[in-house]
């Protein structure tokens, strides 16, 4: 394993955007981050800025105001950057699937890396999910 | 304990007094503490500014708007310490406007923008009816709740506007 | 005096947590002058989708309006079908559902706190608090098998039961919720870094926050007394001794205090109502047509009133279904709190109202006709904050 990509699967920092989620699954990322769970461990750090991020985790169906920003956010990313769509809406638009302002799941907007299921995803889905980033990341 | 400070029929009463009769197409209680008032168009900001004053309402909860087919119905829905009274009135689809009440209720500007901009009705002397909730790029004229347009018209509209900013 | 005057856009990315939301901010130096709020980020048309849908898909809908009053917004929901059907849940049944509503309110409250601790740089006690919000987590977890969407409110009643062993256990959990609060808050009341950047800030007076149709604990902190679950009695709210808790300083500190004082409040409710619970069955069965109808159903979540407005023609699916989630009543008065404030405090003030938005992200600065800009993540922006405060 080469030292970059070492370094690399030990320190992946992400950035949350919430894409007209219900709230649910942003809850349940910052509980993934907080001392019961505490995916800091793997050396998981959330930052502010796209700039400073290796993986964008998105919530939510992504409606039709948000989508230009997630592809701004997206692009704003150094490479090489990681998507992780958490929870059903996410992956699939879930239970708005009828709704009329949705893009129906981020993999319509941009390329997604892991899908974590669950509407709430919970905490432990969420490790599972990014243990196999990292996983993905150190190849 | 006390049911609430006003008892429903007290305020009902009130009303039933208060605002000529003229005025009222129908006023109701359904069940303790909703009141369902309804009053024509052209008496709607007087009865409102009556009301708001006499019964010293402050806190407008939502204002819904309602496709009736023909017309749009209009609710707003006023909380006089625990009882919710809802006033209705109605106005023409063909060309809904009604008189703002933000003048009276310094709480409802946002309220009214968004019956604006689901419905259509354009209120009378509002200072700002300019987009809320809908994406920017949505068609003008395109009014998501009325009940002729389908989720799947929406779609193909929201498609269509894509396509013609591609091409322009 | 132009060449000072910029507007700052605030959002819609954003890191912590909770929904993007845009607002532009009208400043000189370092004063806000005018904040104008910017929505439709979140806005996915579940209005629209509801008429599409059964009464029964459409409980699942509602509770993911939002995923952390999800009780709030299904009760409401439920309630006003259950009217429109003219029937009365089991008495059982009305206590759980008031159980899980309190401890709804007690994780989304010590969500807020953790939250704005967070936003004042005050990091240690925001892990704390979401450590504690925990037990409130497993709590619901134990009695419905989930931790945030429930699916556990049905039409006519609830999906489970309260066992004893469970009632046993949810007791002993609120006595260690309400001692470690009793004493955040008495760390918080006294604790310098903490007065000084929440007291005086975000000043909105009584007179204001009711011409402004304020709701929730941010009307209480303004020293009004008032409670849905006390003015409008629903459930078994009317059968329960409790207090609505005020606050007079009209401030962030007030809130703080406000929302400390519900948690304390709420334990005791949970406690005395696992205490007096009826026996007998908790659901009961409902017909899928419902008789034509209108009603307006409201109730206290944790951020202010939720008022649903549904409309029925009796067929299995409404007519119309208008939600007001209590955010939305709170955006005027938040304006209102940032109109003559600083720039430093745009954070915690946003904060304060406990929206279903919060954090500001990224903060673009762009000078007025120059057309320069330059672009502030919420992380720098509250760093900004923090040593601006050390300077002064």
């Amino acid at each position: 394993m080469n030292v970059v990509k070492w370094a690399r699967s030990k320190s992946p920092w992400i950035i949350h955007f919430n894409t007209g989620s219900c709230n649910g699954c942003d809850i349940e990322v910052v509980a993934a981050l907080t001392p019961k769970f505490d995916l800091e461990r793997f050396g998981v750090l959330l930052k502010g800025s796209p700039r400073h991020a290796d993986v964008i985790v998105v919530t939510g169906p992504v409606t039709n105001q948000v989508k230009e920003r997630l592809k701004r956010v997206y692009e704003q990313m150094p490479s090489p950057k990681f998507v992780m769509a958490i929870g059903t809406c996410a992956c699939s638009g879930g239970v708005f699937k009828d709704c009329y302002n949705l893009c129906q799941g981020v993999d319509k907007v941009i390329p997604v890396d892991i899908y974590v299921p669950g509407c709430a995803a919970s905490p432990e889905a969420i490790i599972d999910g990014a243990a196999k980033l990292l996983k993905k990341i150190s190849g | 304990m006390v049911e609430t400070k006003e008892s429903k029929t007290g305020l009902l009463e009130r009303l039933r007094n208060s605002i000529p009769q003229e005025w009222i197409l129908s006023l109701k209680a359904p069940e303790p503490r909703r009141i369902f008032l309804s009053v024509k168009r052209e008496h709607f900001k007087e009865a409102m500014t009556k009301m708001l004053k006499d019964e010293e309402i402050t806190h407008l909860s939502t204002i819904t708007g309602v496709d009736l087919g023909e017309e749009i119905e209009v609710i707003y829905h006023l909380d006089k310490s625990g009882t919710i009274l809802s006033v209705k009135t109605t106005t023409p689809k063909s060309q809904p406007t009604l008189p703002t009440v933000t003048d009276l209720i310094p709480g409802a500007p946002l309220y009214e923008r968004e019956v604006h901009e689901l419905l259509g009705v354009a209120f009378d002397g509002h200072p700002d009816l300019s987009r809320l909730v809908l994406p920017e790029g949505w068609p003008p004229g395109l009014y998501p709740l009325r009940r002729e347009i389908s989720i799947e018209n929406i779609r193909s509209a929201l498609e269509k506007a894509k396509e013609e900013k591609k091409v322009g | 005096m132009d060449e000072e005057r910029v507007i700052i856009p605030i959002g819609p990315q954003h890191p912590a947590l909770k929904e993007p939301m845009n607002f532009m901010l009208k400043v000189e130096g370092e004063k806000v002058l005018e904040a104008i709020p910017n929505l439709g980020y979140n806005h996915r048309g579940i209005e629209k989708a509801a008429t599409v849908r059964t009464y029964i898909q459409n409980l699942y809908l509602a509770e993911r309006i939002c995923g952390i009053c999800s009780i709030a917004h299904v009760q409401c929901y439920a309630q006003g079908v259950e009217k429109l059907l003219e029937m009365e849940i089991p008495p059982r049944a009305q206590y759980v559902r008031l159980i899980l509503s309190e401890l709804n309110r007690l994780h989304s409250h010590l969500l807020w706190v953790g939250v704005a601790a967070h936003e004042i740089g005050f990091d240690t006690l925001f892990m704390y608090l979401w450590r504690d919000r925990e037990i409130v987590m497993d709590t619901l977890e134990l009695i419905t098998g989930n931790r945030v969407s429930y699916g556990f409110t049905m039409l006519g009643g609830v999906r489970r039961d309260i066992s004893p062993d469970m009632a046993a256990r949810v007791k002993k959990e609120m006595k260690t919720v309400r001692d470690r609060t009793q004493y955040y808050k008495k760390m918080s009341s006294n604790e310098r870094s903490i007065l000084k950047r929440t007291q005086g800030v975000g000043i909105l007076k009584p007179q204001d926050a009711l011409a402004l149709c304020a709701c929730g604990p941010t009307l209480r902190a303004s020293n009004i007394k008032w409670d849905v679950r006390r003015e409008d009695p629903y459930l078994a709210y009317n059968e329960i001794p409790f207090n609505v808790v005020t606050s007079d300083g009209c401030d962030v500190l007030s809130r703080m205090i406000v929302h400390y004082d519900e948690v304390i409040e709420a334990t005791n409710i949970i406690e005395y109502a696992l205490d007096h619970m009826p026996s007998g069955s908790f659901r009961e069965k409902v017909t899928r047509r419902i008789p034509a109808g209108e009603v307006v159903s409201r109730v206290e979540a944790p951020r202010g009133e939720d008022i649903h407005y549904i409309k029925s023609n009796g067929t299995d699916k409404p007519e119309r279904f208008k939600v007001r989630a209590p955010t939305l009543g709170n955006i005027p008065a938040v304006c209102k709190m940032l109109s003559d404030s600083y720039i430093a405090d745009v954070p915690i003030i946003l904060a304060g109202i406990d929206p279903c938005f919060s954090c500001t992200d990224r903060v673009t600065f762009v000078k007025g006709e120059m057309g320069k800009g330059w672009i502030w993540t919420q992380e720098e922006l509250r760093r900004y904050a923090n040593r601006w405060y050390q300077q002064r």
